[in-house]
């Protein structure tokens, strides 16, 4: 398990291409960086290639990304089909939280995200959750990692039963 | 054609002492974008419409505006270039020229979207090079100067060719909304109108964000008319315009609105000409027409009540420390961009929390006790008192600042409470509610949203009264058998008048039906299932022990299982009398007694009388299904079943999967295995044929149908000219309408959603009703079958058959192609879709009738004879799985339709009931009992309850008459008053406090059967409970009204 605020896990904390919101990153990076995690804020209106290149590069240990402009249904589902499509990045863990769609709580967007492969999606949630369930997320994305390094060593059969964490 | 010059027109406004009003607001629909425009324009106040576009356009991504709206998603605006000059110039036009339309966007490099506003006729926009890419983007700093200058000067050019003069706003005086010391606000907004004037433009307007001390943003208002006026050239025109507070936004109703006042009262003390408003919604999500409309009314009202003093000059510490920014930034470059960009990379600018990459981010804002803002990091600012020391905000400091005007306005209530103090010694206000069903609980739910919105200074108690289960009541009581379904499916009942939100369930913030019942129960079929009426009153009970949990303080909640048979007394107060003799004292009562079980009409009485002290035969009168005796019914029997609506569907439900049988699907058809203890089932109604089924739902829950041409605006203006004749004014409105469906769902399936679209547009332009069929056939879909509601709700009209293997032939054919029609869909299935159109409109139809919008002759013979039936034959119907199991029964021998024109007779001779068709040759079968499957049709006049036979008997309930021209239709419902919904006595006065809600209103209003809100913006099932929710507490002062009116 890994400890809250002792972490040294590493955060690559983005937003879809088309918000332009800044506060919420701001706030987040302040959040996670006083609670022990490196963070990397890629800033606003972030383009899909962008994020997929600083993933790659960094291999962080989960991704957040937080959009409150209402897209993020339509963008964040985009942006985790091509993480998940990319073998480079298909097992890092990533979440998104904030204002989801445009009319309020939208059930079938949050559903469309966790389908498009986000581990979690965090609807109009407050960050405490974030903050709670984010030590549980990275270490089931280590334990998915590890399991598809070694099937990847020896028996690569099978290697979606032991899946990872979706 | 572009509208006036919105300079010369704030200015004129400014001459005539008007504050210049204007809001948000950007749809994706040329048509909703529209209709809001025409809104704004229609409002009453000075106002000038704003296009808000789209954040796939605002970065460039038209790719992703088009993709998106090719899926039928909504973006958050309008897509300006996408939709193109000659669609937009039409939506600019739709004001005709009224008021003046500006353009919002907040893009770094606007060159594409200015290229689309002069020829459209749009000649003012906003933003600035720093404004709109620091905060907003990733777009380097260099690149949105290039990109502005560029944009700035084609813009005052190709608004020149267009006759008219380009006007553009700075929006550096907003920057990233807040946390933002205001002497950096009107520093940039000062540089940005500089700037602009530079590149060409001769008519700015310089813009500043409400922040949270008046008097500082006073001085901040002064600053910046003191530096443009220093610093402007003579031959520039230009004023100010005030932002309402741009941060985190109050969340409650009573906070959004004095942050609102506090907004406009700021624009006039502070001498800003134009004021851009915000709403009560804006904490919650994008604002509707209605929301935005209200918000300006109200800011204009607040401003005009202001009284005008003579505004503030001099030196103030934010003049002093904007002019040394604007100094500095100046002393950098001749060229205003050059020195700009110099600025930032040299720290002399430089914004607190802005994560731009090139923001220096070494400054850093806090707020002080009083709310002013103060730079706690001044950086490398040229400031005359540098501040370095001051330590890292943290994360929660943080939240605690951005939420330092919310809750200011939030709690300002809870304080005034406070300082009110003690309320014992004041009498209770009391409120009971009769009938504790969704429309009672509706505005309990309300009633107590309202009071923990605004705390009341005296205790309240609540009565919530039912004669059977308290917080479902009769219809939806939770014994009843699980195959009694609801005609809604799931996703789209709630009984909370806001989404669940983090806060737990309360009043205003709770699950809908589907999410709760998902909850609750792991074979739960989701949002498009159709819940058992038992789940749905579990649901209800759900909601009425929250509220009763969720309580404010000084606020009780009495729950009683009466009946409740009188209701006397005048004044201030009024008694109810319960079936136990004991006697409740309210100052309000809300009366929403639901489905009646009226007298016997003429047609059922000789069936009724034939049947009485027999125990051979039964005639069971028609009722809520669960109440209708049915186990009275013998096995051996052959039972008729008079009606064929949705309560025929319960009855035979009840008589066959209820008695033991049941359906299993073999190859992808439904077959009946019947137990053995169904009786023999004869069913028939005048069409014939069982009401038809709606297709599989493909809404979300939010959705909301937007009509094109059967609008609220239109019948609201045909409304306005006097009574409507409704096969005359109404109906082809509405044909049309459903047409405009059928046809464009075929033309999206073929051609795309654009297609659609245009199909829409085009349809909507029309100036009388348009021949939709035409259009459908130059738009290559005239090849579909033509729609004749008439023809699909009377399928054998007119036909013989000369026996019953034809006529179950043809029946049986006729089902099967609805349930096909019902698998595609009420969004993918042309017919479906149309059909859903009579559902989804059936607000604006209200409107049309309601309070007597028909001729009396129009409305009784025309409207409810005629239409009524045909309307829910086709649009009212069960789920495809009912009208499956029909066929199956059919199939099975179990059940038996007889044919059209059933007649249900007394056979004296036989000794038996007798149903007959003339229409099928042999169709003639003896019955052993009649259930009548038809729910009685309200009419408080034959209504035996005994509340409502003495209130009517006593002359305290009419029956509501629409008269007209020597015409009089006395329709049965109880006459109330339309705003309010208070009894009308005989006497002709209303009683103020007594509400009466729902069914016992039918035909006064119409369609009031409707047993749930909806999901998302508040229907009028919603709207109808807050409405008398707000009359019932209006006796109650709230503590801060209280505390105003001591001031």
């Amino acid at each position: 398990m890994v400890q809250r605020g002792t972490s040294e896990a590493k955060v690559l904390l983005s937003t879809v291409s088309s918000d332009s919101h800044s506060w919420n990153l701001v706030y987040f990076t302040m959040l996670l960086t006083e609670h022990g995690y490196g963070v990397d804020c890629l800033g606003t209106c972030v383009p899909d290639e962008l994020l997929l290149r600083a993933a790659r590069a960094q291999r962080p240990d989960v991704i957040v990304i937080s959009t409150i402009n209402g897209h993020g249904s339509l963008d964040g589902a985009r942006l985790v089909r091509k993480l998940r499509a990319d073998p480079r990045t298909a097992d890092i863990p990533a979440v998104i939280g904030g204002k989801l769609g445009i009319d309020g709580a939208d059930e079938s967007g949050v559903r469309r995200l966790r389908e498009a492969g986000f581990t979690a999606v965090y609807h109009e949630v407050p960050p405490s959750v974030l903050l709670d369930e984010l030590p549980g997320i990275i270490e089931s994305g280590r334990r998915g990692l590890a399991a598809a390094q070694l099937l990847d060593d020896g028996a690569s059969e099978g290697a979606e039963l032991v899946g990872v964490p979706r | 054609m572009s509208g006036p010059d919105l300079h010369d027109y704030v200015r004129r406004a400014e001459a005539a002492g008007e504050l210049v009003v204007q809001p948000r607001m950007g749809m994706a629909s040329p048509r909703r974008m529209s209709a809001g425009l025409r809104a704004v324009a229609a409002a009453l106040a000075r106002t000038v419409g704003t296009i808000t576009l789209d954040s796939y356009t605002r970065v460039g991504d038209q790719a992703g505006a088009r993709a998106a709206l090719a899926k039928g998603w909504d973006i958050n605006g309008f897509p300006i270039v996408v939709h193109g000059v000659e669609l937009t110039s039409r939506v600019a036009a739709s004001v005709g020229g009224a008021i003046p339309v500006q353009v919002r966007h907040g893009s770094a490099d606007p060159r594409a979207i200015f290229a689309h506003c002069a020829p459209a006729g749009l000649l003012a926009s906003e933003g600035g090079p720093v404004s709109y890419c620091l905060p907003y983007g990733r777009t380097p700093l260099t690149e949105s100067v290039a990109a502005w200058r560029e944009a700035s000067a084609r813009f005052a050019q190709d608004c020149r060719a267009e006759g008219g003069r380009a006007h553009l706003e700075t929006f550096g005086g907003c920057l990233m909304g807040q946390l933002c010391p205001p002497s950096l606000l009107v520093a940039l907004s000062v540089l940005e109108a500089l700037f602009f004037v530079q590149h060409g433009l001769r008519s700015v307007s310089l813009s500043l964000t409400q922040q949270n001390n008046e008097d500082q943003d006073i001085e901040a208002l002064a600053a910046l008319r003191t530096l443009a006026a220093e610093l402007l050239p003579a031959d520039v025109d230009w004023h100010v315009v005030l932002y309402a507070y741009m941060g985190m936004y109050p969340a409650t109703e009573a906070g959004a609105l004095r942050m609102l006042d506090a907004g406009a009262r700021l624009a006039v003390l502070g001498g800003a000409q134009r004021l851009i408003v915000k709403t009560v919604a804006e904490a919650h999500r994008i604002p509707t027409v209605a929301e935005n409309i209200q918000a300006l009314e109200r800011a204009a009202r607040t401003a005009a009540a202001v009284p005008r003093r003579a505004l503030p000059s001099g030196e103030s510490e934010v003049l002093i420390e904007a002019r040394a920014l604007v100094e500095a930034t100046l002393g950098l470059s001749t060229d205003i961009g050059t020195a700009l960009i110099s600025a930032f990379a040299a720290g002399l600018l430089d914004v607190p929390y802005c994560v731009h990459q090139d923001n220096q981010g070494r400054t850093q804002a806090g707020i002080d006790a009083s709310g002013r803002l103060r730079w706690t990091r001044t950086g490398n600012l040229p400031l005359p008192r540098p501040r370095t020391r001051h330590r890292q905000v943290t994360a929660a400091e943080l939240l605690t600042l951005l939420r330092f005007g919310r809750d200011h306005c939030d709690q300002t209530c809870d304080q005034t409470c406070d300082q009110i103090g003690d309320q014992t010694g004041v009498p209770p206000w009391r409120v009971a509610v009769v009938g504790s069903g969704p429309r009672g609980i509706a505005v309990l739910e309300r009633v107590v949203a309202r009071l923990a919105e605004a705390p009341a200074c005296r205790p309240v108690e609540l009565y919530l009264i039912d004669a059977v289960e308290v917080g479902a009541g009769r219809i939806w009581r939770t014994d009843q058998p699980g195959w009694f379904l609801m005609n809604t499916v799931a996703g789209e009942v709630t009984m909370f008048s806001g989404p669940a939100d983090d806060g737990g369930a309360r009043a205003g913030a709770g699950p809908t039906l589907a999410q709760w019942w998902q909850a609750d129960d792991p074979h739960c079929p989701g949002p498009n299932g159709y819940a058992p009426r038992s789940v749905y009153g579990r649901y209800l009970r759900f909601v009425t022990g929250t509220l009763a949990r969720c309580l404010p303080e000084g606020v009780t909640l009495h729950q009683l299982r009466a009946t409740v048979i009188g209701l006397t007394g005048n004044g201030h107060t009024r008694t109810l009398r319960l079936a136990d003799g004991t006697e409740l004292v309210a100052e309000a009562v809300v009366l929403a007694t639901g489905h009646p079980v009226t007298e016997l009409a003429d047609d059922q009485r000789p069936l009724a009388e034939f049947a009485t002290g027999r125990t051979d035969l039964r005639y069971l009168r028609g009722d809520s299904a669960s109440d209708i005796p049915l186990t009275e019914l013998s096995p051996d029997w052959t039972v008729g079943i008079l009606g064929l609506g949705l309560s025929y569907y319960d009855v035979i439900t009840a008589l066959t999967v209820g008695r033991g049988g049941e359906f299993t699907e073999v190859d992808g058809e439904l077959r009946y295995r019947p137990c053995g203890r169904e009786p023999r089932l004869v069913a028939g109604s005048r069409s014939g044929v069982p009401m038809l089924a709606r297709g599989d739902n493909q809404k979300a829950p939010g959705f909301r149908y937007r009509p094109a041409l059967f609008t609220h605006d239109r019948i609201g203006a045909l409304r306005a000219r006097g009574r409507l004749d409704f096969d005359r004014d109404v109906a082809p409105w509405l044909l049309a309408e459903v047409r405009l469906v059928y046809y464009g769902t075929e033309l999206r399936a073929r051609f795309g959603a654009d297609a659609e679209e245009l199909f829409r547009t085009e349809a909507s332009t029309a100036s009388g009703v348009p021949d939709i069929e035409r259009l459908a056939r130059r738009f290559g879909v005239g090849d579909l079958p033509p729609l004749r509601l008439d023809a699909l709700a009377r399928p054998f009209s007119g036909r013989c058959f000369a026996g019953r293997a034809e006529f179950d032939a043809a029946l049986c054919a006729l089902l099967r192609a609805d349930i096909a029609e019902a698998r595609r869909g009420n969004v993918a299935g042309p017919l479906k879709a149309a059909l859903d159109t009579i559902r989804d409109t059936r607000a604006v139809l209200r409107r049309a009738i309601d309070f007597a919008g028909l001729t009396p002759a129009s409305h009784r013979h025309d409207f409810l004879a005629r239409f009524v039936p045909i309307a829910s034959a086709l649009s009212a119907g069960p789920p495809r799985l009912r009208v499956r199991q029909t066929l199956a029964l059919i199939e099975s021998g179990v059940l038996r339709l007889i044919g059209p024109d059933a007649r249900f007779t007394v056979d004296r001779q036989a000794n038996r009931f007798r149903v007959s068709s003339a229409r099928v040759a042999g169709a003639s079968v003896p019955l052993d009992a009649v259930v009548d499957a038809r729910v009685p049709v309200p009419d408080v006049r034959r209504d035996p309850a005994p509340l409502t036979r003495a209130l009517y008997t006593r002359g305290r309930w009419c029956s509501y008459v629409n008269r007209g021209a020597g015409e009089r239709f006395d329709t049965g419902g109880v006459a109330v008053t339309p705003d309010s919904f208070h009894p009308i006595n005989a006497a002709g006065n209303p009683d103020p406090a007594v509400f009466v809600l729902g069914i016992p209103t039918e035909h006064t209003r119409w369609f009031t059967q409707v047993g749930s809100g909806r999901p998302g913006p508040w229907g009028e099932f919603t709207q109808d409970a807050d409405t008398i929710a707000a009359a019932v507490l209006a006796g109650v002062e709230s503590r801060a009204e209280l505390e105003v009116s001591r001031r």
